[in-house]
């Protein structure tokens, strides 16, 4: 644990108990757009079962989700929405973008599709793949509770 | 053992309609977009119950430049099993558009399922259709400017044209819109006689 | 270019307003809309008054793509429409570009044998899919974790064969890229043992589940003229009550020689197209098993062509002949004589087609997708009409649209 001069230690140590209770317990949203979606269910799915990492619901809505794994491409009349759907979710958030196309286009170097999502919104952890299988997708959660735990935002004291 | 269909390198067709090979896969027949109407309307009555699908083509270079082709089946219109379906006719319908008149008449009053597809066709060709209920975009924005599909569409859309390419990427063979990423094979002359010291050939500035 | 006017986008107009009339935008995000689909519907209390689905949130450019690649290449983009079972895509367009080719004929048996048996397999790893996802909508989460553990071994067969667990690319003009690997048919006999007890179970757990039933039985009920005017196929169509199956009507690959029945049922509600699709997965599974049979016989898996199929790797160290074929195909690709053609398989969806133009060069002029989940997709503007919203779920899940394949 990292002592920042003139943190006090009662609140470090909270502030490491809350990253801790943050990162066991991250629920993504449910941004599911193309192929990348069925291996990011897959990853719910029992043979490689997200939930033992504390990714025990995907939910539905912005509000209630910390984490969005934009998996698939990303067109045109779907990057706004991306946007917004980032912009609802509450801090602190995480970003994985799942798969080639979410990451740099992919295989789809044309009109139709957003040349990469952190052109929209801010991305923790990439994952290559087309589809990425869904241990790249488990090791790209666990990259994030790294960086939850070790810093970066998250904790009580977190900040956009 | 190679192949006699391969064709000799060099000739392309420019209405590959009128070139096919006898394939039997459909009866294949053509309109022009002023009977396209009545021929639909003659053949819906004939049994074709269902519209399959209906596409446009952009022949770029030929006279009419688009197609918007009609695939029609004909399938019983009531509770049938395997052997009364059988094996059902096809037919496809093609219909020359010309550049300076990209209009065609609706067919969605005959069948409901042309709705979406005929939006598609204006949206990414821009062929109208008269007499369509909500002609709109459909994969495109709303606002989107152009037609994606059409030949001198550029493939990476107007804004990206002209940006570089990975390396990687360049195919000396693309057509419709990737330019290679501003590295002709002079100014590569130009920048491996710079690299070695020597008087770039030429003297012109790449472009 | 035109002189006509285009016209403008128009806003959703509501008419009148009363007490509970309010206009609801579900989706493009949404749990329940399996993909990316909006569906705006005016609802008067619970019940929907008007719907009007929205797509075009994951229009890729396909065919655009498609034009800029060689006939090969443009496979790895077409696969990624139907996202669910690739390979039908694949099979499809290889079909459509074999016939232009001339060399329908010559396709080696043992490849059109592989070629039906990883589309059966990808049909049940697709109906897996809308299964569980189905059971999800509806609130039985547990068949979404047996259907996803099946498709598991599907996969792992796929990823054998191919490379790859969803996109394999394994299909090549006039064949496959290579015979099937050691230990394939091993995988393969474990699943076909393995698959009845686990029907068996799924059809335990869902098909005489009277909440199950109560939730689809007359929900979504399509009448046979409304499913031929808005351009319904495959289970869908045979839900209400016309056979209509590429395979039977329109052989391609060899399915003449193998024995299945095309399941149909009459009345046209949700629970009908669920049975569909669950005797599907067994008449697939009855396909498996004959050309399991087949499969013990060797044989080349493509096509005697140096002109199309690339020379074995070890040959181009010693012939020049086949270093000079090899580098032809790689670096130029195949030329495909001008023509258009339609060709057509029964997807998990549906008639899945392809409308492929070659101008004689070795790119696709033109490749027009003929969609079913689209056709479907468009149902929704009709069939939503007076149901309740949490029919509206049933409903979209009951048509399994695949929007990789909706919007293209």
């Amino acid at each position: 644990m990292e002592m920042i001069p003139g943190q006090s230690f009662l609140l470090g140590k909270i502030d490491e108990v809350a990253r801790w209770a943050q990162s066991s317990s991250v629920w993504p949203l449910t941004m599911g757009l193309a192929c990348c979606a069925i291996e990011m269910m897959t990853a719910t799915a029992p043979e490689y079962d997200i939930a033992r990492f504390g990714s025990e619901v995907f939910r539905a809505s912005p509000r209630q989700a910390d984490l969005m794994i934009v998996s698939g491409r990303v067109s045109q009349k779907m990057g706004p929405i991306i946007k917004r759907l980032y912009d609802q979710m509450a801090d602190p958030k995480w970003v994985i973008s799942m798969g080639a196309c979410a990451s740099s286009g992919g295989v789809f170097d044309n009109y139709a599709i957003v040349q990469g999502v952190d052109t929209i919104v801010p991305v923790d952890v990439y994952v290559p793949g087309c589809p990425p299988t869904p241990d790249g997708l488990l090791y790209a959660v666990n990259l994030i509770q790294q960086q939850i735990r070790q810093g970066g935002r998250g904790g009580i004291l977190a900040r956009a | 053992m190679p192949s006699s269909q391969t064709p000799p390198i060099g000739s392309t067709a420019l209405d590959p309609t009128a070139a096919r090979p006898p394939i039997d896969d459909a009866i294949i027949e053509r309109v022009e977009p002023s009977a396209l109407h009545a021929r639909l309307s003659a053949l819906r009555a004939e049994g074709y119950t269902m519209l399959l699908d209906l596409g446009g083509v952009d022949y770029l270079e030929r006279s009419p430049r688009f197609d918007v082709v009609y695939h029609l089946l004909k399938l019983p219109s009531k509770i049938a099993t395997v052997a009364e379906v059988g094996h059902p006719e096809r037919r496809r319908v093609l219909c020359g558009v010309p550049a300076d008149r990209t209009v065609l008449p609706t067919v969605s009053d005959l069948w409901k399922s042309a709705d979406w597809a005929e939006r598609e066709v204006f949206d990414l060709f821009g062929i109208t259709f008269e007499g369509h209920a909500d002609l709109r975009r459909i994969q495109m924005p709303a606002d989107w400017e152009g037609y994606p599909l059409r030949k001198d569409y550029p493939l990476r859309g107007p804004a990206r044209e002209r940006t570089p390419r990975p390396a990687f990427a360049n195919k000396s063979n693309v057509r419709a819109g990737t330019p290679p990423s501003g590295r002709t094979a002079q100014a590569l002359q130009r920048q491996i006689a710079l690299a070695r010291g020597q008087q770039p050939p030429g003297g012109e500035e790449p472009k | 270019m035109s002189t006509v006017e285009i016209p403008q986008p128009r806003e959703l107009e509501i008419v009148e307003r009363s007490g509970n009339q309010m206009v609801v935008s579900m989706g493009p995000q949404h749990p329940s809309t399996h993909g990316v689909l909006q569906v705006i519907t005016e609802i008067e209390g619970e019940v929907i008054s008007r719907s009007s689905p929205e797509i075009g949130y994951l229009h890729t450019g396909i065919e655009k793509s498609a034009e800029n690649l060689f006939w090969t290449q443009a496979s790895t983009v077409i696969e990624r429409m139907d996202y669910l079972s690739p390979i039908s895509n694949a099979l499809c367009y290889y079909l459509a570009v074999e016939k232009l080719l001339g060399i329908s004929d010559r396709i080696p048996p043992r490849a059109q044998q592989i070629r039906v048996l990883l589309a059966e397999l990808h049909r049940i790893a697709s109906h897996c899919v809308w299964l569980g996802t189905h059971g999800i909508d509806v609130g039985a989460i547990s068949a979404f974790f047996y259907c996803f553990d099946l498709r598991e071994n599907i996969l792992d067969l796929t990823e054998q064969a191919g490379g790859a667990r969803m996109h394999p690319n394994y299909f090549r003009l006039g064949g496959l890229n290579g015979d099937l690997p050691e230990g394939f048919m091993g995988r393969l006999d474990a699943l076909i043992e393995k698959f009845p007890g686990r029907m068996g179970e799924l059809r335990h757990l869902l098909q005489k589940n009277p909440i199950f039933q109560d939730r689809t039985i007359d929900v979504g009920v399509l009448a046979i003229e409304d499913a031929l005017e808005w351009n319904a196929t495959g289970p869908v169509l045979r839900g209400s009550g016309v056979a209509y199956d590429v395979r039977k009507a329109f052989p391609y690959s060899g399915y003449e020689q193998y024995e299945f029945d095309v399941p149909t049922r009459t009345e046209g509600d949700a629970y009908a197209r669920f049975l569909v699709r669950l005797d599907e997965m067994d008449e697939a599974m009855r396909i498996i098993r004959q050309v399991r049979v087949q499969l013990d016989t060797p044989g080349p898996v493509m096509v005697d062509d140096t002109k199309i199929a690339p020379p074995p790797k070890e040959t181009i160290a010693i012939s020049m002949e086949a270093l000079i074929h090899h580098f032809k195909i790689v670096s130029e690709g195949v030329r495909v004589p001008p023509g258009d053609i339609y060709a057509s398989v029964e997807g998990p969806r549906g008639e899945l087609g392809y409308y492929v133009v070659s101008n004689g060069d070795n790119k696709p002029w033109r490749v027009r997708t003929r969609p079913p989940s689209m056709y479907h997709t468009q149902l929704l503007k009709t069939m939503l009409i007076g149901e309740l919203i949490a029919d509206m779920v049933v409903i979209i899940g009951s048509l399994d649209p695949v929007f990789g394949e909706v919007d293209r």
